[in-house]
């Protein structure tokens, strides 16, 4: 009896959680995506309250460039859209910040994928969170053998952090969306390039440790160009047409999977976080805006990739 | 801000009074800050004096086993040593610092093991150079400053500085270049970049015939006018030098570069000094002592882009 408790998924252990996704149907990205993100922000409840005054940071998904690939990183223009309306919805201040594990030169990064030239037109601030000097906290989540973490002493003058990811597959992870994308808060200094530190003791564990110390407070997922097959650097463009919203990582990265065609029980990160950082059943989350039905579309996975063998939602 | 102008007053302004360097203007102390401040410094002909103190200020963060840290409470990111290596070279006053950190470079490897033959990496895991931080694989910029330093030490015919060298000749990308240090991955060549591209080639250069490198070499010179970014420009110039290919567009890349700062803000101090270094070796005047104890002469091999 007692071993066979132990094959049981600690899920099914925990109080049933739920949260809210918002899920807008944008085209391409000369729409109107700041007015996109400020009726998502007002529909998911956010009270201007909330916002008033507060010191926002959106992270994206900044990896590497390559020629005829923008699809590997977040879209400026989503970027702009998320600055343009928190500041509508009365953040006092935005700044955008990413520190890339593949490349060491962020500067390079930030230039080539045509952030630079949004945030300097828009006066916006950039850092870069490789090189700042860190703080330490406690590993919340203790899925790693890691005691602490050490994130950038700059969190520590923000009010709320926006993981901005983009809706990719991922040949280690199965998917990478707005969970994942946070290990580019992990400053190479402290964690190496590629962040090293956090493969080795396990990149599931890592992402869940992040995500339980750190408590980010809002995602927003490009989705309007991803990318399938090899990512989340080599795969194909992929339009999926939407930005995913939601103040639960858990909940909105459940819901890019199940757009993308996949099934959130078979990440693995995501089904051992299930009801502890958030749920991820689609019974637990309350879908705003478009239905998934309306917008999946199958993201192609690869069978030779490990990660993305039982994926696919049936 | 130009390199033979306000460069030595800008480092000057990152100086703090106990010596060492600060990260960014106003900034903190750090290790890599002060060991690129150092080679700088010397490259601008500043005072040995200063220098000397600075290079003090750098013993005050090695470990007793010889590695350099990051910060004292992050012992495991050494990978500042390799500089320290470098920023001592040809200082009486710090020798003992600088062969204790020697030993701990020879006597440190990263995370190594036998490739299975269903991996999807393309690279020999079992090759052995050195990691950025401890108990993690090892990778190409960390691997090739410490053969730098270890040859501008003088230990060029050690084992671990020719086992590092097949290991970066192993990270090469097959149609040339290098990144961080992953090349095939389920079947998928990965992108150069230029900053590892760079240093690869700095550290390679005298030690292994130039066949072996060429596609490099061409990626590389194909890529540096349209960099813009200190690191990637600063390695690139560094790289190219060493094989004889420093760009005549080489002042108008780094004049460039330094005037993004208007647009990024200014840069770390281990940027602006890489990129220093950078222009420098392409000046036969102000050149940096960097290069000549690795017995390049950049000077004399520019090229016309």
């Amino acid at each position: 009896m007692g071993s066979a408790l132990l094959l049981v998924p600690r899920r099914f252990f925990r109080m049933p959680q739920r949260a809210q996704a918002f899920v807008a149907q944008v085209d391409d990205y000369q729409r109107d995506i700041a007015d996109a993100i400020t009726r998502s922000i007002r529909e998911l409840g956010v009270s201007p309250e909330e916002l008033k005054g507060k010191r926002i940071l959106l992270k994206p998904n900044l990896v590497e460039t390559a020629s005829g690939a923008p699809h590997i990183n977040t879209h400026p223009l989503v970027i702009r859209g998320a600055v343009e309306a928190f500041l509508k919805l009365g953040a006092s201040m935005v700044v955008v910040a990413e520190g890339p594990g593949h490349r060491r030169d962020t500067l390079a990064v930030f230039e080539e994928s045509g952030l630079a030239d949004v945030l300097t037109e828009d006066r916006i601030p950039f850092h870069d969170l490789n090189y700042l000097t860190g703080y330490e906290l406690p590993n919340a989540g203790r899925q790693s053998r890691l005691k602490t973490l050490t994130f950038p002493a700059l969190f520590q003058e923000i009010d709320w952090i926006v993981s901005m990811a983009k809706m990719k597959t991922h040949h280690w992870a199965g998917a990478t969306l707005s969970m994942k994308n946070l290990f580019g808060v992990m400053p190479g200094i402290y964690y190496g390039w590629p962040k090293n530190v956090l493969h080795q003791v396990g990149i599931d564990n890592s992402i869940l440790d992040i995500n339980a110390t750190l408590k980010p407070h809002f995602a927003i997922v490009d989705g309007i160009v991803g990318m399938e097959g090899d990512g989340p650097i080599m795969g194909d463009p992929k339009k999926a047409g939407v930005l995913v919203m939601g103040r639960n990582l858990a909940a909105v990265d459940a819901t890019c999977c199940r757009i993308m065609g996949i099934d959130p029980y078979q990440v693995s990160y995501l089904e051992r976080a299930d009801n502890w950082l958030g749920p991820i059943a689609g019974t637990s989350i309350e879908q705003r805006g478009e239905t998934i039905a309306t917008v999946r579309t199958n993201f192609n996975l690869i069978d030779t990739i490990p990660a993305h063998r039982g994926l696919r939602l049936v | 801000m130009s390199l033979n102008g306000s460069l030595g007053s800008e480092l000057t302004r990152r100086a703090l009074p106990g010596g060492g360097y600060t990260d960014r203007p106003h900034g903190l102390f750090r290790s890599d800050a002060t060991a690129w401040g150092i080679l700088t410094a010397r490259a601008l002909g500043l005072s040995l004096e200063d220098i000397d103190t600075n290079c003090g200020r750098l013993v005050l963060e090695q470990g007793q086993d010889g590695r350099v840290r990051i910060s004292p409470h992050y012992p495991e990111c050494y990978w500042p040593t390799a500089l320290a290596i470098l920023a001592w070279q040809g200082s009486p006053s710090n020798q003992a610092a600088q062969s204790l950190a020697i030993r701990f470079l020879l006597n440190t490897t990263g995370i190594h093991f036998a490739k299975k033959s269903e991996s999807p990496s393309g690279h020999d895991t079992a090759l052995k150079g050195w990691p950025w931080i401890e108990n993690t694989h090892s990778w190409v910029e960390p691997t090739a400053t410490c053969v730098m330093a270890l040859r501008m030490a003088g230990y060029g015919e050690h084992n671990r500085v020719h086992e590092a060298v097949r290991m970066l000749l192993d990270r090469q990308l097959p149609h040339g270049g290098w990144n961080a240090g992953n090349t095939i991955v389920f079947g998928h060549e990965l992108h150069p970049m230029a900053e590892g591209t760079g240093s690869a080639l700095a550290s390679l250069a005298g030690v292994v015939a130039e066949g072996q490198v060429v596609r490099s070499l061409d990626y590389l010179q194909g890529e540096v006018d349209r960099l813009r970014t200190p690191i990637s420009l600063g390695w690139s110039l560094i790289g190219l030098a060493a094989w004889g290919r420093w760009p005549a567009t080489g002042p108008a890349l780094v004049e460039r570069c330094l005037s993004n700062q208007s647009r990024y803000g200014s840069y770390d101090t281990s940027s602006l000094c890489l990129l220093a270094l950078g222009g420098f070796a392409g000046d036969p005047k102000t050149y940096s002592p960097f290069f000549q104890r690795l017995n390049l002469n950049p000077a004399s091999t520019i090229v016309s882009s």
